[in-house]
């Protein structure tokens, strides 16, 4: 290598030796003002400076001309006969080799102090970049920022377009491109030789042997457990060398890379692993209060039944109608759980797809009133809905089905002979429907847990409830951008309170 | 049409519901026909010409819009569509596709009765009434005029219309699209603004408490009915 640098610097750097060649002019002038004074022995010593100055800003060849030139000049100018090769003392033959030996000394002292020094400061740098990103990397918590941030970095130290391919953890065989933002085509044989790197696990493409003629160098991902990807560069027709140190440096990234990307591919496997356990104990949770809400129910209805499906059984008319009374509320009441849960899981599997249309809020409060309508009639309403309220835009199904949940709610849970009131009105940019009533209310620290899912308050006799009817209001209402609130009233009584953003009637599209 | 008991078809893949309606059909006087898929109800249409045709949307064979569909290129025969919660689409489908009235499964008997008794009333309605009159409402059709409890109500053009073609299908669900196709025009069949916004005022004209409707009814997320006594 160090031949090559000596190459490289004596191919291009003709500079140095015309300066080292001004410089020797320059000592012999001066040496020749300054005869008159000292003695040719220290004339030397301007030759020897011009050495090392040659040696320390222009290299080992510019500096080993500049000893020989010293040589020569010394003998042409200062030693007699002048302006002649040959010499009267001989002992100025010995002085001669002294000064070209510890020329040409200094000359490779200081040029490998030199060299060494640039190979420092080049680590040094390579080594900065190197920190920086594995610096960088270590907060990257996603594939995908790992990825980019390799890219990045790359990209700014080669300045050379990068991709990256990872295999596909769901489909095994496939690649996973990921590109730095420059418009690269990646074509099929791109894929080809990518694939073949990851498989044998070898460098492929520009300046290898397999793939020669490719514009793009491959380069495997290898870590201890095996590759996990492929980095291939691309060299461009106007920087096409990838230097030796360079090619170094190159690799050192992929290692880094490598191991970044097995660390997130891990630790994203390992959270995959741990949604799955969370996921199986809720599930379980879930099942075990399910079931046992399915099943009541089904308790009243099947034994009910049976006993009027019984011969033996003398039952009279009061007892056969209470009996089948019971069933159909019971069945009822397994019906709404079952809607209630049908509709908590469409909200969580994101399938709640809002078909948006501009509505009345009189019109969604008429709509949820109408479908308690049997139950309401003995019930005493007040209704204050202003005129000029504007419409919203919202799923109306949806938005009537959360309004009936807290109705439900609000007739159930107070006196018969007391008024439940609803009243809207619209708040800066926002509308704002309150349902209130003057029941039993919800015990203050209650008050944020009654909208989770399955909560219900502790209350002796209250067999009906699912503990879904207001987690189902609130994943409407937020899936409205809304809000939804519960507060006790004053004097006794629960306020539930809607907030659905109120949006330019004239703006919005219809789904319809 | 039959002369005395109504034919009643049953399209529904279920045996224990076609068994519930056949025993609480036969026992209101109601000819029960039944069919378990698609093909079978359009061939025992067209044979039997049943009075009213109850048809479940989930069919194994035809998808129950297309049915309705296929019924409607030359039966004017009240369809009553049965469907299951959450697929309000197909019901929307199914209604602009010509069927008359739905119901959710599950559903109470009481309610499909009363369907059953609105749709044949519907069919068998003398198409040229000229004044139909439903409580305290009153739409006399020739001369335009709207009174409720006698009293004259003073209506936009848009908002007659409306009330016209609810009138003239009362009982009857009508989509949004229906309705602004009929009272805008084919092209406004988007508008539904324009529409919730029309019915809006108009319950403010006729109903009692525009609050809480008793005459025009909404279908949420459907479209709209004008209930009748």
């Amino acid at each position: 290598m160090r031949i090559k640098i000596g190459n490289r610097q004596f191919s291009i750097n003709w500079r140095g030796y015309l300066q080292g060649l001004g410089l020797v002019v320059l000592a012999t002038l001066l040496g020749r003002l300054l005869s008159q004074l000292f003695l040719p022995a220290n004339i030397i010593m301007i030759y020897l400076l011009c050495v090392v100055i040659t040696a320390i800003f222009w290299g080992l060849g510019p500096s080993i001309l500049v000893s020989i030139l010293s040589v020569l000049a010394f003998d042409l100018f200062f030693v007699p006969p002048f302006l002649a090769l040959h010499v009267a003392d001989t002992q100025y033959i010995l002085t001669f080799a002294a000064l070209l030996l510890v020329g040409i000394t200094i000359s490779y002292l200081t040029s490998r102090v030199r060299r060494q020094t640039e190979t420092a400061r080049r680590r040094e740098t390579e080594t900065a970049t190197l920190y920086t990103l594995s610096r960088n990397l270590a907060a990257t918590i996603s594939l995908e920022s790992t990825v980019h941030t390799i890219m990045n970095s790359v990209r700014k130290t080669f300045e050379r377009n990068v991709v990256i391919f990872l295999p596909d953890v769901q489909h095994k065989g496939s690649l996973n491109t990921y590109t730095d933002g420059s418009n690269i085509n990646i074509d099929e044989n791109d894929m080809t030789r990518a694939r073949w790197s990851l498989e044998n696990q070898q460098k492929a493409g520009y300046g290898t042997e397999v793939f020669p003629d490719a514009k793009t160098l491959y380069l495997p991902l290898n870590t201890a457990r095996g590759t996990v990807g492929v980095m291939a560069l691309y060299i461009s027709d106007t920087a096409p060398q990838i230097a030796d140190e360079q090619s170094r440096l190159l690799k050192a990234y992929a290692d880094l890379a490598a191991v970044a990307v097995e660390r997130t591919q891990l630790a994203e496997e390992a959270r995959n692993a741990q949604i799955l356990e969370a996921k199986g104990k809720l599930q379980t949770t879930l099942l075990n209060s399910i079931s046992h809400d399915l099943r009541t129910p089904l308790v009243s209805i099947i034994g009910g039944l049976s006993s009027l499906q019984e011969d033996g059984l003398d039952l009279d008319d009061l007892t056969r109608k209470s009996l089948i009374q019971v069933a159909r509320g019971e069945a009822e009441r397994l019906n709404r759980l079952i809607t209630n849960l049908l509709n908590t899981t469409r909200m969580e599997a994101g399938a709640m797809r809002l078909c948006l249309q501009p509505s009345d809020i009189q019109d969604l409060i008429g709509a949820a009133l109408e479908q308690l309508s049997g139950r309401l009639d003995t019930r005493s309403v007040k209704i204050d809905i202003p005129l000029e309220l504007p419409f919203i835009s919202v799923d109306f199904g949806l938005v009537v089905q959360a309004l009936f949940n807290i109705l439900d709610n609000a007739m159930r849970y107070s006196p018969t002979d007391s008024p439940i009131e609803i009243a809207a009105r619209q708040v800066d940019q926002q509308v704002e429907i309150k349902v209130v009533d003057r029941g039993i209310g919800i015990p203050a620290e209650d008050l944020s847990k009654v909208f989770e899912k399955f909560y219900r308050v502790q209350r002796p006799h209250d067999e009906s409830g699912t503990g879904l009817g207001l987690a189902i209001c609130k994943g409407i209402v937020e899936a409205h951008s809304g809000h939804i609130m519960a507060e006790n009233r004053p004097g006794g009584g629960t306020v539930i309170t809607l907030t659905l953003p109120a949006t330019p009637a004239a703006a919005r599209t219809t789904d319809e | 049409m039959s002369n005395d008991k109504p034919h009643v078809l049953v399209v529904d893949d279920e045996p224990p519901i076609r068994r519930f309606l056949r025993a609480a059909l036969q026992s209101q006087g109601y000819v029960l026909l039944e069919a378990t898929s698609g093909q079978e109800a359009l061939s025992m249409a067209v044979a039997n010409k049943p009075d009213v045709i109850i048809l479940d949307l989930g069919l194994p064979d035809i998808d129950g819009v297309e049915v309705t569909r296929l019924l409607r290129e030359w039966s004017q025969t009240p369809i009553i569509i049965l469907s299951v919660r959450g697929s309000e689409s197909d019901k929307i489908a199914a209604l602009d596709a010509g069927a008359d009235d739905y119901l959710t499964k599950p559903f109470g008997i009481g309610e499909l009765l009363a369907r059953l008794r609105a749709a044949l009333r519907r069919a068998t309605r003398v198409a040229n009434e000229p004044i139909i009159t439903i409580d305290n409402l009153t739409v006399d059709l020739v001369k335009r005029v709207v009174s409720v409890a006698g009293a004259g109500v003073q209506l936009t053009p848009n908002e007659y219309d409306l009330l016209r073609v609810l009138a003239i299908h009362a009982g009857k669900v009508l989509t949004h699209r229906q309705l602004l196709h009929e009272v805008w025009g084919p092209q406004y069949e988007g508008e539904s603004h324009m529409l919730h916004v029309n019915i809006s005022n108009l319950r403010r004209k006729i109903e009692p408490d525009p609050a809480r409707p008793q005459l025009i009814i909404t279908e949420p997320g459907v479209g709209y009915r004008l209930r009748v006594n």
